[in-house]
């Protein structure tokens, strides 16, 4: 039998436990913000929060990046997460070190079915998705964090009880140097699927479990192939069954292969099945080594609320979804970014309270549709009765030769900026604004994350205002946090020149129309004709003030 | 949904089905009828239509018949 190598284990930094002054007094020390967890999400938070210039604490069990080792979860990082990463200042090392792609390609037997190119789409400075090895975007938050000084970085610090309390929460921390109590006005739960705070609030998650089984091969070859993403509903070399194909950075292939419901977990991952899967795929004259093998099956679930009082859950804490179009990891850099702005604001003392509910209210319902559109693609890809079966075989065949029957070949739809109801705080619902590219009047260079990175400011963006109105609307908003750009005209405002691109991507053509954008790059409304007490009034909805007269 | 017969020759369309069902067996016949589903369905587009058949394929008429 043909025996297969490991390549030398990756070498993760590691950062120092450094006592809290907690520890050795009786004084219980009031924070702020404590956000537990420096996975994706908690790491993205307190990055957001330092960019902003709000302090944090953030707790995490362990002194490095990375779960089990240098196991990758998540690879694909999607547009909406590639531009709150360029305002935080890591998106040029994760493009760097990353393999940028947009085109995709499905498979059945040795036929392709259906491609994609999520570039058509795009208007972004940032690429349509970016794969890299998880433990890499931890790594550049971590270093990010600690370059802008704002977060106090505890590790080796395991939470072991929270209390909610009528003004905040009191958290018990076990260190390697002994165990303290402090208190926070607001708890943040970045704890990741298995959230033991959540366990101890006795909240319900409505978890459930797929019997579908997967095995990933992370593997370098020398086969010189397309940096795409390939998915196959029947691959000939898997048994017939669902195959899974996307590089990450060094030369590393993830390889997913879908394995029989009934499968032996231990021994499909030993190195040589897995070996044996890979010879069938590569064929016989390809050199590989492991990076990693691992067995899994996926489940979901979703807590009712993710705001419980004082405390707030973001990332897999409050949902998880199967792995199909990389919306896990995504949706929770966006709960970060969706919440940074609005503590940021209340530490501030520039919104109140009212502002933290709209966390809830917008990201619950975009993790609710997730998990539909998730669990979709798994439902496609594990058919559960015979009728199920052939249903999708006739999909499959008739794709081959009818354009229409490839929209319902389902490898997973990628993750997408989701749109947000329409609630108080957002009166018309809300929509990502993307990336644009943009010029000063002068020539100068400038970018919508750009202009965001500037403070936590919504963006108001005004088509050649009439200079007497301007300087109405910059007095009606002196207090609040407001940055007002004209786009073209001559106002007397900071002027954006006017661009086709940004005139159709917010559907705005006409002279005094108005778009306002909040801090993390979601439109909060649009006035097609602006007035200065119509501004104020937008501004202070989206930012949930309380406006009745 | 349209109820109201709209098909212009239906004992011929009926034979073609039945046609097009001769020789196969019970898997073929019900990957046959699947496509044909599929196919049809992009005839019609018609996102409410097209779930309104699902609903009434779903109620067995045999047994749901109202006077």
């Amino acid at each position: 039998m043909e025996t297969f190598a490991f390549a030398p284990a990756y070498e993760l930094p590691v950062w120092p436990f450094t006592p809290p002054p907690e520890l050795g007094s009786t004084k219980t020390v009031r924070h702020p913000i404590v956000i537990v967890g420096a996975g994706p999400s908690g790491l993205t938070l307190a990055c957001d929060l330092a960019r902003r210039g709000v302090r944090a604490v953030l707790l995490d069990e362990d002194d490095t990046v990375g779960v089990r080792g240098a196991s990758s979860r998540g690879i694909c990082y999607a547009q909406k997460s590639l531009e709150i990463f360029e305002r935080l200042g890591i998106c040029e090392r994760i493009a760097a070190k990353g393999i940028t792609w947009s085109f995709g390609r499905t498979f059945s037997g040795a036929q392709e079915v259906y491609n994609f190119n999520l570039q058509a789409d795009s208007v972004s400075k940032q690429p349509p998705f970016i794969n890299l090895q998880q433990f890499y975007v931890e790594w550049f938050l971590v270093e990010r964090i600690l370059e802008l000084g704002r977060t106090d970085m505890r590790w080796k610090s395991r939470v072991t009880r929270v209390e909610p309390l009528s003004d905040g929460v009191r958290i018990e921390v076990e260190t390697p140097a002994g165990r303290y109590t402090m208190e926070a006005d607001r708890l943040i739960d970045a704890t990741g699927a298995n959230s033991p705070i959540r366990t101890q609030l006795g909240i319900e998650a409505h978890a459930s479990r797929s019997t579908d089984r997967w095995c990933i091969s992370d593997v370098r070859f020398s086969k010189p192939l397309p940096a795409e993403r390939w998915t196959w509903v029947d691959a000939p070399f898997n048994e017939g069954r669902g195959v899974w194909q996307h590089l990450m950075a060094d030369g590393v292939w993830r390889i997913d292969y879908q394995m029989p419901e009934d499968c032996d977990t231990a021994r499909i991952s030993q190195p040589e099945v897995a070996g044996a899967r890979l010879r069938a795929q590569l064929g016989p004259d390809v050199a590989f080594e492991f990076v990693w093998i691992g067995p899994y099956g996926y489940r979901d679930h979703l807590l009712d609320s993710f705001r419980h009082g004082h405390v707030f859950f973001i990332g897999d804490a409050a949902h998880v979804v199967s792995p199909f179009g990389a919306r896990g990891g995504n949706s929770g850099i966006q709960d970060a970014a969706n919440l940074g702005w609005k503590l940021a604001l209340v530490a501030q003392g520039q919104a109140g309270d009212a502002l933290l509910d709209s966390y809830d209210a917008e990201r619950q319902p975009a993790a609710k549709q997730n998990l539909q559109v998730t669990s979709r693609s798994a439902r496609f890809l594990a058919p559960r009765s015979p009728a199920e079966h052939t249903l999708r075989r006739a999909v499959v065949a008739l794709a081959a030769c009818h354009p229409f029957a490839r929209a319902l070949v389902n490898t997973g739809r990628m993750s997408v900026a989701n749109d947000y109801p329409a609630a108080p705080q957002l009166p018309e619902g809300g929509r990502s604004v993307q990336n644009l590219p943009l010029r000063w009047a002068d020539g100068r260079e400038t970018t919508l994350m750009q202009l965001l990175a500037d403070g936590t400011r919504c963006i108001g963006l005004w088509w050649a205002p009439a200079r007497a109105e301007a300087k109405a609307a910059v007095d009606a908003t002196v207090s609040l946090p407001l940055r007002l750009l004209a786009i073209g005209g001559d106002s007397g405002l900071p002027t954006l020149q006017a661009d086709e691109k940004l005139a159709r991507h917010l559907g705005i053509h006409d002279a005094g129309g108005f778009v306002l954008v909040r801090p993390d790059a979601y439109r909060a409304a649009t006035l097609p004709h602006a007035t200065p007490a119509a501004i104020a009034t937008a501004l202070r909805t989206a930012l949930a003030h309380d406006t009745t007269p | 949904m349209i109820t109201e017969p709209r098909i212009p020759d239906p004992d011929g369309f009926y034979a073609a089905l039945l046609a097009a069902h001769e020789g196969l067996s019970e898997a073929q016949s019900a990957d046959l009828n699947a496509r044909l589903v599929l196919l049809l369905a992009n005839q019609c587009g018609d996102q409410a239509v097209l779930l309104a058949c699902i609903r009434a394929a779903t109620e067995d008429p045999t047994t749901t018949r109202t006077p």
